[in-house]
């Protein structure tokens, strides 16, 4: 007779097997697979289709220089969930966006780490959607049939920018307002426009109340809808042209 | 690309490598991992400060925009605003409308040297700046 295996990674598997329920598991896999082959399958058509997105053969010039543009996309979802996180505590209002963020880093809990990688991801995504952006232009990428895609991105860039100015005030402290003072101020020696410019993104004489819940709906509102419109566009457009052919 | 576009638009011909997946996939996950642990690991060293609480009646001595306004701010302290920020919008301009500027079939940067090396003192002359910024 066999004696019953006491050791340590029988007692493993055992343990894995019962706590995490793997038949459970399996059943639950083979649903979807069957649910994607079988039911949405007759209706869909995904047989085909998915293996076939999946298995595009990459072109053979392609090296780490291309990694530049999926890197910032990248970097654009770690803030679109981290920034989503931190409205839950955040509050747009001059008397308590300070306390909201020192809340947010010392009391809730991971609060300090979602609100660290949301401001260091921020500064990676720029660092990366400007390298993207040389490899593009000094690889003479834009040119034709790629114009409008060029201009797509320049969009981009600027959006990604404009979201790195409004999220700096957010915090609300020292460095925050008086950056903000003096941005503002450059936009507001625009000529002809300037003063119209500076009132709109002021919202008042001086940076305040008014402008912290304006850069506030830009950077979390209007900015992220126009980022989504446009990030589509580049990439429906990259995906019908291709990745531009070797030099 | 699609056929008609290519005929419109003829390039290099093109060899195809790998299928995207798995190879190319299995790269670019193990490069997002890295990066994300990069950015924690920035996190635990170098966790973002909070300074003291915003007070419109009190200047602070050194203001300094984010590094990447550097170049902008750095250049706006040395020629006249106005005409500084015209410069700006005109370099945007540029910027934006390179693809109908820059009318060269040449795609390879030592081929067409002259925009190549323009474009690069250029960068150089606003990384420059950005350092110029930084410690002025």
């Amino acid at each position: 007779m066999i004696p019953e295996d006491k050791g340590l990674w029988s007692r493993f598997t055992r343990w894995a097997h019962q706590s995490l329920n793997l038949t459970e598991i399996a059943d639950w896999f083979f649903t979807f697979t069957g649910l994607l082959y079988g039911e949405l399958d007759r209706r869909l058509d995904l047989r085909e289709a998915i293996p076939k997105a999946l298995k595009k053969p990459v072109p053979k010039h392609i090296n780490w220089l291309f990694c530049f543009g999926g890197t910032t996309f990248l970097f654009f979802l770690i803030q679109l969930v981290t920034g989503i996180l931190l409205t839950l505590y955040y509050r747009p209002a001059p008397e308590a966006a300070y306390e909201s963020v020192r809340h947010i880093t010392n009391d809730v809990a991971f609060g300090w780490l979602v609100r660290g990688v949301h401001r260091w991801s921020a500064t990676l995504m720029i660092i990366f959607v400007m390298l993207h952006m040389l490899r593009v232009f000094f690889m003479g990428a834009y040119k034709p049939p790629r114009e409008l895609n060029w201009l797509v991105g320049t969009g981009l860039f600027m959006i990604t920018l404009v979201f790195g100015f409004t999220g700096y005030l957010l915090p609300w402290d020292q460095l925050a307002y008086w950056a903000t003072t003096v941005g503002t101020e450059m936009a507001g020696a625009v000529p002809v426009l300037g003063k119209f410019l500076l009132l709109i993104m002021r919202g008042g004489a001086d940076v305040g109340g008014e402008t912290l819940t304006r850069f506030f709906s830009a950077h979390c509102i209007i900015l992220p809808i126009a980022i989504f419109f446009l990030l589509g566009f580049h990439f429906v457009i990259l995906r019908r042209q291709g990745i531009s052919g070797p030099m | 690309m699609a056929e008609r576009i290519k005929q419109e638009f003829p390039e290099k011909k093109e060899e195809q490598g790998n299928p995207f997946y798995p190879y190319h996939l299995l790269k670019e996950v193990s490069w997002a991992f890295l990066m994300i642990g990069f950015v924690l690991a920035l996190v635990a060293f170098f966790p973002p400060e909070l300074g003291s609480k915003a007070d419109p009646l009190n200047t602070p001595a050194h203001i300094k925009p984010e590094w990447y306004f550097l170049s902008v701010y750095q250049f706006l302290k040395i020629v006249p605003r106005t005409v500084g920020i015209l410069l700006q919008v005109i370099g945007v301009l540029i910027l934006v409308l390179i693809p109908f500027i820059d009318r060269i079939k040449e795609r390879n940067p030592l081929r067409r040297p002259v925009f190549t090396a323009v474009s690069a003192i250029i960068l150089l002359i606003m990384i420059v700046f950005a350092i110029w910024g930084h410690f002025s």
